[in-house]
């Protein structure tokens, strides 16, 4: 631990602290620009310099470490002038038009400092050169008259999504915020992840949905977790008037840290389903709204003759629900032969299953911020769970090398190291082809009895069409890894082969990716909770077979058209969902049911996080709760929901520790 | 080398061979050869001559005759007359008042004056810089056999710090001192970056190095390897210095043939790899750190500091980050010890500087003097006066972010020391001699023009400051100043000092501060009687004010 | 009387200061009781006084000829003089023009806008007063107080009125230096 005084107090931090966080745990606030909290430091605006003892100039507190002894003052008249003077700078640079900007009067850090330092207007006024205003983007303006230059979204860019798209051109006055090689946005290589919007100290870079709709200070703010995929990113709603304005990753995530994917941040904002506010009944051929009353009593006489029957009902409920909704799903349909997920499983049937034989064996997503190489598996990270592929891009630079393997084109693949497109179903001959190579080699860190080398190798380049020389190549660079990590998704998973698992956990112990003090090993699953749904048991693959009743507890989701069709000739549908479909279309019954804010449940992520999502919302007048629904039906059913969800997902043992 | 009766060297640095230096060579070798000479006569290439009025330059030794301008078809009369008739080409010889001071350092690497040593220059002009043998005749790696063999690493700095040899880049930083840090420094992998951006304006003394005797900086990068634990050095070299790149190449690969470089050099177990890296364009990338993060493929923008290059430096592993003069002492150091470094100079800063000479002199180009002469004597003595009809006005020592002397200060020695005292920077050793022609406004404005299109941007001090000083003295150079716009001057380059990044940001405001503090009358009379007392700026038609 | 006297102006501005002014409500008799209001763009004199006033008050950039003559007279006649409202304080709204030009904005205004008649030209008579680049009042004239916003709230220009006319300094900070 080190000493530190500023303006007269001392405190104690760990080495390698710098002055500006110094000086906030002592609750001294230093005027900053281009410092954020979340990004390395910049030492670019100069806002924030301060007087050392014993050195001649200031110095930027944002990159400076505290040294033991260290002796400081944030507050004399001769740093007072020096900020004033950089704010004057600021302001002459660039065209600063408060009056009509969206985040004056609160949201601006610079009009916010410029106050602080008690500046009513401009000492220099600026030369009025046009700078660009891109508009090219389908969510975002950047006005380059209002950046300062702070480059915090050219880091955010590069060390929050890792996509690297933001640079600066030119040098000196010159300098201009561009997308990669000075293409407008919308041409860009951006994918539209808004870590931008949500560091950019001005309005330079705004949010075109949220803009004008009030200040943050009089926005309420909510903070939840994503419901977009089994990432499980907490998010910061931003509402009003029973609305939400903006959704912004959250910082305090101890999965994300503030980061969020397009679908995350704008999948809600783009919402354009039809709701249904009104419990529907098929009356002659045509959906009527009646009572809830008439609908549940309906529901209800229908299926309790057909509970616990031969072919009686298929019950499906979607994985985005909260875990207390699939709970009470499983105990309302326990008597029947199909009681399952409109995923069927497929992301997390075959880890579940291996994880039955060997214990918990997946890591947690942390595992990527120190990964050399990280080797992808049946998974589009570039297009799906998108948040786990920043974990590992935004290290490429550092010298993190990633292997791609997909039979279908990848959206990673241009930026991977190693890219292998073996043929489709091959994948259990690749792997063993990869064991025997690091075998053969003797690259293992652990051993591995493995009969035939030679042969597996031969295999592997027949089944895959992959080259010897490629195979070969790829095998080394993982085995040579020192701290490998193994990401697979869907593709493997899809084929319901717990064998193939565990070859991938075989060849993870025997690349190191695995071992005593590292689980380098995850796969990215599917929805918000499908490892929830796998531990209950939801996760069968249904096959209507004349069953007489459907019930679909849907929920928000989307529905497919394969999955319409084969649930449609069934002679009694129920279905439970908040939107319009093509499947609430087809519905006997329809019962309009609450959207993702406006309900609260657990819901646990890819690595095993147990989070909560908040009620946000109300939901509209007609409209009832995804559970209550359940448990109203449950009593008119006669059926007792007794289970709790938190005893329930241990019946079964998880891949990856739950916490 | 066969021993020859006489040579004759001949200028082929790139103005040279545009003005035909090849084909006199080529010319010159065919009439050795139609008299039967080619046995007797060596002709060998000579870089830069430091002289611009008389290219091609020939000379024959041993009797140090200088002749130029010489055209290809003067060859043969020469040869004729000199070499085979024993007598002096007269029609040839280069004009008098070009050569002072030239004879002299041609006919040894003492110089014309006495006070002129050159230890720095002592080879270039005077070896083949491509014949790495002739580099290693005039004791060309015999201090890094000697530091190999015979001294530890540590000995090897100590003589170093005794020296008291200061970095030559401008910053003046103890040598010895910084090569300890590094040798401290926690960490197996350390690298030797020798910084040959040379960007300062007017400032060519590093390319007379680099063209001429490359291998000396090699074998000093070596040393330095060999002190500090590092086993890999970067040459980054401006991108402008095609020659000296080429030049560095081919040495690098000779040093690695003959076993200078590379694997077990003098067979000690000793390794040492040399890479080149061009810069691209930017003066800011002479600032260490910004050197450091340009080789790494980034922006060159100074990092923050500390930690500093020697603790975290390229791929944050220690870095020493020397210039091209700096180092270029170091092997003449470990020959002859710190002593004999010690007898050059003064005191506080011993050994000899290299300075370019431009302006309104009689003779323009490089010397080497001990530290500690004046400005006076370098005029006088070096430069051989002023022009006819010019009077001594300004200097500007230290290139573009160097102090601007008036005339009155023209006796200050110039040491480090001395020069901090007078409150003047000594700099890189560029110095612009500037007569009663010159304005200081006009000089002003384009050195702030100047760094404002090499200011790297990252910081708000500099970026914008540089770019609103720039407009304030262009308004006031056309007469449409005002007395605050000194005052605002004054402030803007009170707080770049303050608050800027690095070293660009910091000393662009002085030109600023010497204009106000030496010239303040000729600056007001553009503003209060909108004129120009030099004669140069064009005054704009006043603004109409109601 | 020896109550001070308070005079304002506007040139290049669009009033909303005045009405922000004029916001202050029932405040404005405290105003008037402790100050005299002099010429104004809502009451009758037309020119700051030829004696002088203490407090000369400009709403308004400098635009034009006609204005930089208003500005002047006004920095001459007043002791202490306050820019109000962006505008005056740094150009505002109407500075947006300075991105394009004074010919350019000209030529859009009068010859290429959608609602001109075809053949309409630049007006040109010598009368009228020749536009320039738009100015903030300091840019022009030393002022002493600079109160900003687009309007600046009633609470701030009753706060500084009040100050100055009891003979203070007024501080805009905090409460008074912020936007709605």
């Amino acid at each position: 631990m080190l000493q530190i005084t500023i303006n007269g107090k001392q405190i104690e931090v760990p080495e390698g602290t710098t002055v500006l966080r110094a000086a906030e745990k002592a609750g001294i606030n230093i005027p900053r620009l281009c410092d954020h909290k979340e990004l390395t430091p910049y030492g670019g605006c100069r806002l924030c310099i301060v007087e050392v003892q014993g050195v001649r100039v200031p110095m930027a507190s944002c990159t400076l470490p505290v040294s033991n002894g260290m002796v400081v003052n944030t507050e004399t008249e001769a740093l007072k002038k020096s900020r004033k003077f950089i704010l004057s700078m600021l302001f002459s640079e660039r065209n600063h038009f408060c009056p009509f900007c969206q985040v004056s009067g609160g949201d601006c850090e610079l009009q916010n400092a410029a106050y602080h330092e008690e500046m009513t207007h401009w000492p220099i006024q600026p030369g009025w050169n046009n700078f660009v205003v891109d508009t090219s983007h389908p969510y975002f303006v950047l006005d380059n008259n209002r950046c300062i230059l702070c480059r915090r979204c050219v880091r955010a860019c590069a060390e929050m999504a890792g996509n690297f798209t933001l640079s600066v051109a030119e040098r000196g006055a010159k300098s201009l915020v561009v997308a990669d090689t000075d293409v407008p946005l919308g041409e860009s290589t951006c994918i539209k992840c808004g870590s931008c919007v949500q560091v950019c100290p001005t309005g330079a870079i705004i949010d075109k949905t949220s803009a004008y709709q009030m200040h943050d200070k009089d926005l309420t703010e909510v903070k939840s977790i994503c419901t977009g995929c089994s990432v499980g990113c907490s998010i910061k709603l931003m509402v009003r008037d029973n609305r939400i304005i903006r959704i912004e990753g959250g910082w305090h995530g101890s999965v994300n840290h503030g980061v969020l994917c397009e679908h995350g941040r704008y999948d809600p904002m783009n919402e354009s389903r039809k709701r249904i506010t009104t419990p529907l009944m098929k009356k002659d051929g045509k959906l009527e709204p009646v009572s809830w009353n008439e609908a549940l009593k309906a529901v209800a006489d229908q299926l309790r003759p057909l509970s616990g029957q031969k072919d009686g009902i298929a019950a499906i409920v979607s994985t985005k629900l909260p875990a207390e909704t699939l709970t009470a799903f499983k105990d309302l349909f326990a008597h029947n032969e199909i009681v399952t997920t409109t995923e069927e499983g497929m992301p997390t049937a075959s880890v579940t299953k291996f994880a039955e034989k060997q214990g918990s064996f997946e890591g947690k997503l942390d595992v990527l911020s120190n990964a050399d190489t990280v080797l992808c598996i049946g998974v589009d990270a570039g297009r799906t769970h998108m948040v786990a592929g920043f974990m590992f891009k935004r290290n490429m630079p550092k010298g993190t090398r990633l292997i791609n393997i997909d039979p279908e084109e990848n959206e990673l693949n241009d930026l991977a190291n190693l890219y292998l497109k073996p043929k489709a179903g091959s994948d259990l001959a690749l792997i063993l082809g990869l064991q025997a190579v690091i075998v053969k080699e003797g690259l293992g860190r652990s051993p591995l009895a493995l009969p035939d080398t030679d042969s597996l190798i031969q295999k592997a380049v027949e089944e895959t069409g992959i080259s010897r020389d490629q195979l070969t190549q790829t095998a080394r660079v993982l085995a040579n890894s020192i701290t490998p990590v193994i990401l697979f998704g869907k593709g493997i998973t899809a084929q319901r082969d717990e064998n193939l698992v565990e070859e991938l956990y075989n060849l993870a112990v025997l690349v190191g990716a695995v071992d005593s003090e590292r689980l380098g090993l995850l796969s990215l699953k599917g929805e918000a909770n499908s490892l929830t749904a796998t531990l209950l048991g939801l996760d069968q693959i249904f096959e209507l077979n004349g069953h007489k009743a459907v019930f679909v507890a849907l929920g928000d989701d989307y529905v497919s058209r394969s999955f319409v069709e084969r649930v449609s000739k069934v002679s009694y549908l129920v279905v439970q969902a908040s939107y319009e479909s093509k499947l609430t279309a087809q519905a006997d019954v329809v019962l309009p049911v609450t959207v993702w804010s406006e309900q609260e449940g657990h819901y646990i992520n890819l690595d095993g996080r147990v989070q909560k999502t908040q009620k946000v919302f109300s939901a509209p007048e007609n409209v009832r709760d995804n559970l209550a629904v359940l448990n109203e039906l449950a009593t008119r059913m006669n059926i007792s929901l007794e289970s709790n969800w938190k005893q329930a997902i241990l019946a079964r043992k998880s891949s990856v520790a739950l916490n | 080398m066969q021993t020859k009766r006489a040579m004759i060297l001949v200028s082929n640095d790139p103005e040279s061979v545009r003005l035909g230096a090849n084909e006199l060579i080529q010319h010159l070798t065919e009439a050795l050869i139609a008299y039967d000479l080619q046995d007797e006569v060596e002709i060998s290439p000579l870089s830069n001559v430091g002289v611009s009025n008389i290219l091609p330059l020939v000379a024959v030794y041993p009797e140090a005759t200088v002749y130029g301008p010489v055209k290809a078809e003067d060859a043969r009369f020469l040869v004729e007359e000199h070499l085979y008739k024993g007598r002096i080409a007269n029609d040839l010889l280069a004009p008098p008042k070009h050569l002072s001071g030239n004879i002299g350092w041609l006919r040894a690497h003492k110089g014309y004056n006495p006070a002129e040593q050159r230890i720095v220059l002592e080879r270039a002009g005077r070896i083949d810089p491509e014949n790495i043998e002739e580099f290693i005749a005039e004791n060309g790696y015999q201090a890094l056999g000697k530091a190999l063999t015979e001294t530890t690493p540590e000995q090897v700095i100590e003589t170093i710090e005794k020296s008291g040899l200061q970095g030559r880049g401008g910053a003046g930083f103890p040598t010895g001192r910084k090569w300890k840090f590094v040798r401290m420094a926690k960490g197996e992998k350390k690298y030797i970056i020798c910084n040959a951006d040379e960007s300062e304006p007017g400032t060519f003394k590093d390319r007379i190095v680099l063209e001429g005797d490359p291998h000396t900086i090699l074998e000093a990068m070596a040393i330095a390897g060999y002190a500090l634990g590092a086993d890999e050095g970067y040459i980054y070299i401006r991108g402008e210095y095609g020659l000296a790149y080429r030049r560095l190449q081919h040495a690098i690969e000779q040093a690695e043939e003959y076993g200078f470089l590379g694997k077990d050099i003098f067979e000690t177990g000793f390794n040492f790899h040399i890479h080149l890296h061009t810069g691209a364009g930017a003066y800011v990338c002479g600032e260490e750190t910004a050197l450091i993060e340009s080789i790494e493929g980034k922006r060159g923008e100074p990092r923050a500091r500390p930690p500093y290059p020697v603790t975290h430096g390229l791929w944050n592993k220690p870095t020493l980050v020397n210039n091209v003069e700096t180092l270029a002492n170091i092997p003449a150091i470990i020959r002859n010890g710190a002593e004999w470094y010690r007898s050059f100079g003064t005191p506080s800063s011993p050994g000899t500087k290299v300075y370019t000479i431009m302006g309104n002199v009689n003779f323009t180009g490089v010397i080497e003097v001990p530290m500690g002469i004046t400005l006076r004597e370098v005029i006088n003595i070096y430069a051989k006066g002023m022009k006819p009809g010019s009077i001594l006005r300004m200097a500007q020592t230290g290139g573009s972010s160097g102090s601007i002397i008036p005339a009155s200060l023209q006796d200050t020695p110039m040491d480090f020391e001395s020069f901090r005292k007078a409150g003047v920077s000594l700099g890189s050793g560029a110095l612009l001699i500037c007569d009663q022609n010159t304005c200081i406004v006009d000089l002003v404005k384009v050195l702030l023009q100047f760094f404002r299109f090499e200011s790297c941007g990252k910081c708000t001090p500099c970026r914008v400051g540089t770019q609103r000083a720039y407009e304030i003295v262009a308004r006031i150079s056309q007469g449409q100043g005002r007395l605050e716009d000194l005052d605002t001057l004054i402030s803007l380059g009170q707080e770049m000092e303050r608050a800027a990044n690095c070293g660009l940001g910091q000393t662009a405001a002085v030109p600023i501060r010497d204009m106000l503090k030496h010239f303040r009358t000729e600056t007001e009379a553009h503003i209060l009687l909108g004129s120009c007392p030099a004669g140069k700026c064009e005054m704009l038609p006043e603004v109409e004010h109601v | 009387m020896n109550k001070p006297k308070i005079a304002s102006d506007w040139i290049c501005g669009c009033a909303g200061c005045h009405m922000s002014l004029l916001d202050m409500d029932e405040r404005i008799l405290k105003i008037v009781e402790l100050a005299d209001l002099r010429a104004t763009p809502i009451t009758d004199l037309k020119e700051p006084d030829e004696s002088g006033v203490d407090v000369g008050i400009l709403e308004g950039g400098v635009n034009n000829s006609a204005n930089e003559e208003v500005a002047h007279k006004m920095r001459k006649r007043s002791k202490i003089l306050v820019a109000l409202g962006d505008c005056a304080v740094f150009g505002g709204v109407p500075a947006m023009r300075n991105l394009c030009g004074v010919e350019a904005a000209l030529k859009r205004a009068y010859v290429e806008a959608e609602s001109n008649e075809p053949g309409s030209q630049i007006p040109d008579d010598p009368e009228l007063a020749t536009m320039t680049q738009a100015r903030a009042i300091h840019e022009v004239v030393p002022v002493d107080y600079n109160v900003p916003g687009c309007p600046p709230d009633a609470d701030t220009i009753f706060y500084v009125l009040a100050e100055l006319a009891q003979g203070r300094k007024p501080e805009i900070k905090d409460e008074y230096l912020h936007w709605h």
